[in-house]
């Protein structure tokens, strides 16, 4: 079970306050992942869940139960942090162990769950090992070992990824993803990387300065951005956002729409631009078109190649259905 | 000439000129270790300049062996040594982990808690053993001479006067004594070290990583577990320096042991080194080269013991 219920939480450092009241729900078994700018509140948000920064008003609720005043290590929640606060004079063996010992458990019991806990993570080989002397990937593991074997009633991430090179990253995100498709077991994920929040995300809550601007599942926050924030923060590259006589025409403060559901011509179409930098992945191409008299610069994303130049004269079409509209307060209109 | 051989060269100074600085003391006590050689004899004029006509082989180390102070300024020497560390350490760990807590007037309690150290020795055993211990004019002989008087009106109250009476009067300790000198020296020692062993225990304490004390937390780690598991091995490595160090003071220590007891009942190796230097210079030397290997062993039977216990 983790069913966690935040009823108007907030939190203020001395004068400033760095989450307003905040109400969210996380269902049992979820993996919601927490996204936004920095210094908007995520881990903030995340450690009060833990128990390790106090309220300043409102309730947390585990299970139904009010957990507001109940210490972290009685809470039933497991965190691994960024810096993955590993002992470092432990071995291996008995970082993954420390909890089960502080809760007095058996040393047979605690070896058995150990090494179970090695054995699907793939550190049986580094038991004996100080985390000094592991890679990051590793290390990151072990932090995950000391989680799983307290059979948590919940995962608490804080950015587990970001110390680790882009192809591990790719690795670890899929390993997470399956451990939890395994254990079914409720998790939040705090992160500022797009990719990861789309890919492992049941649900994404969307935040910006503390406030929830949206919470949704991937697909809906890409279709569907409740406001301008969401439209811009979500999709990789940006919305095209702008407002202005081209947005009215649509009957809308502000339009947007996405790279890749713009149409490119070098003959005819809506709008008319000059190439900048045409960036070619092979798969895929982004140009920036420059002097359309929308935006100062317009991103579109092509399937496949596409020859063009710098300077080059091109036209955009976008794809009408896809156009997400704003009203002035920067909220969507249908 | 190749690659290594001009650096070699440049080196080859400086470390002669150690190799000059450590040798040749240690090579001159060796070899007045092994010779007769007194610094007045009227028997035997021929033994008060160093030659090697007068060697002795090991009878020198044999004359210290069979001294009856040598025992007991071994055992000395001991026995103080671990007893500073010990306390020191000990003292040490629990007034850094306290300090190291943020609280109004930091600052000045910090300075005032270093400021022990900065009192000359000589200056700190006077200080003690006249001011604070002395069994009359100091700050012993009034706080026991005042509990005695408390006791004492007791005493005549009507109904528990008669329990009082059976307390017996207290006595003031003489620190100068035979027995007590080494304990004198050992507090005032201790009193003086700890701030040193504050200081560096702090600075330790202050990059501790914090996010390791949360996720202990989280693992349900109280304060006790967090002390023990991670503050503790944290700190391993200066308590090893804060002992080697302190080791290698007082060893030698001097200046108290003098200053309170003359070394009545409580030498330790540099009081006898002293003593055998009056005259017996050859005696002094042998005495000398037992204590250089006795500050080895000390050094490495401690460095592996705090090792042990607290790196596991
Ligand atoms: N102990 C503190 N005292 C005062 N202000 C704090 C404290 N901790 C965090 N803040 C402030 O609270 C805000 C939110 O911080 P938080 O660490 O939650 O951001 P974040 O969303 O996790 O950012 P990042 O993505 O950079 O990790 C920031 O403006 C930060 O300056
Ligand atoms: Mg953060």
């Amino acid at each position: 079970m983790g069913r966690i219920v935040l009823d108007k939480v907030t939190k203020s450092f001395g004068e400033t306050q760095v989450i307003p009241p905040l109400d969210l729900t996380i269902e049992n078994g979820e993996f919601t992942v927490f996204v936004g700018p920095s210094g908007c509140g995520k881990s903030t948000l995340l450690r009060m869940i833990a128990g390790l920064e106090d309220l300043t008003s409102g309730n947390i609720l585990i299970d139904g139960e009010d957990a507001t005043e109940v210490p972290p290590s009685k809470r039933g929640l497991a965190m691994v942090f960024q810096s993955y606060a590993l002992y470092p004079h432990m071995t291996v063996r008995k970082n993954i162990g420390f909890p089960l010992r502080m809760e007095k458990m058996s040393q047979a019991e605690i070896d058995e769950r150990v090494e179970a806990a090695a054995k699907s993570l793939n550190l049986v080989d580094y038991l004996d090992r100080k985390p000094g002397q592991l890679s990051g990937g590793q290390r990151q593991r072990v932090a995950i070992g000391r989680a799983i074997v307290r059979d948590p009633s919940a995962f608490l991430f804080d950015e587990p990824l970001s110390n680790l090179d882009a192809a591990l990253r790719v690795g670890m995100r899929l390993e997470i993803s399956e451990m939890h498709e395994r254990m079914q077991t409720t998790m939040i994920y705090v992160t500022h990387d797009q990719v990861e929040a789309m890919t492992m995300a049941d649900r994404i809550v969307v935040l910006q300065a503390g406030v929830i601007e949206q919470v949704g599942t991937p697909l809906e926050l890409y279709h569907k951005p409740q406001n301008v924030f969401v439209a811009g923060f979500i999709g990789s590259p940006k919305m095209n956002i702008f407002s202005g006589p081209e947005a009215e025409k649509h009957g809308a403060a502000t339009i947007g729409i996405r790279p890749e559901h713009t149409d490119v011509s070098m003959s005819e179409g809506t709008w008319k631009g000059t190439v900048g930098v045409a960036e070619h992945l092979g798969s895929d191409t982004f140009i920036h078109v420059h002097n359309t008299g929308l935006a100062d610069m317009i991103t579109v994303r092509i399937s496949g190649d596409i020859s063009v130049k710098h300077g080059d004269t091109i036209y955009l079409t976008p794809q009408a259905e896809q156009i997400h509209k704003f009203d002035a307060q920067g909220l969507r209109i249908e | 000439m190749s690659d290594r051989k001009l650096p070699r060269l440049l080196q080859t100074p400086a470390v002669l000129l150690l190799l000059v600085w450590m040798l040749i003391p240690l090579g001159i006590t060796l070899y007045f270790s092994f010779i007769r050689y007194v610094l007045n004899s009227l028997r035997h004029p021929e033994w008060t300049s160093p030659s090697l006509s007068n060697w002795r082989g090991f009878g020198n180390y044999q004359f210290v062996l069979n001294s009856k102070d040598f025992l007991l300024a071994i055992q000395n020497s001991l026995f103080i040594v671990c007893s500073i560390l010990f306390l020191t350490v000990i003292l040490g760990v629990l007034i850094a982990v306290l300090i190291n807590k943020s609280f109004p007037g930091q600052g000045i309690v910090r300075v005032l808690l270093i400021s022990p150290f900065f009192v000359m020795p000589a200056v700190n055993a006077v200080l003690w053993i006249n001011m604070i211990l002395d069994p009359v004019l100091g700050l012993q002989g009034i706080a026991v001479g005042g509990i005695n008087d408390i006791l004492d009106g007791m005493r005549t109250m009507p109904v528990l006067g008669g329990f009082f009476s059976l307390w017996p009067e207290f006595e003031p300790i003489s620190f100068r004594a035979t027995q007590t000198s080494a304990i004198a020296v050992i507090m005032m020692v201790t009193w003086q070290w700890t701030p040193f062993a504050v200081l560096i225990f702090m600075t330790s304490l202050q990059s501790e990583d914090q996010q390791q004390k949360e996720a202990a937390t989280l693992d349900g780690a109280g304060t006790w577990s967090q002390f023990r598991f991670l503050t503790l091995p944290h700190l391993g490595r200066p308590i090893a320096i804060v002992v080697m160090i302190q080791a290698i003071f007082h060893l030698s220590l001097y200046a108290e042991i003098e200053i309170v007891s003359r070394g009545n009942g409580n030498k330790n190796l540099p009081y006898l080194i002293g003593e055998f230097a009056n005259n017996n210079i050859g005696a002094a030397s042998a005495t000398g080269i037992f204590a250089v290997i006795l500050a080895n062993i000390v050094a490495i039977f401690l460095l592996r013991m705090v090792g042990k216990t607290l790196m596991e």
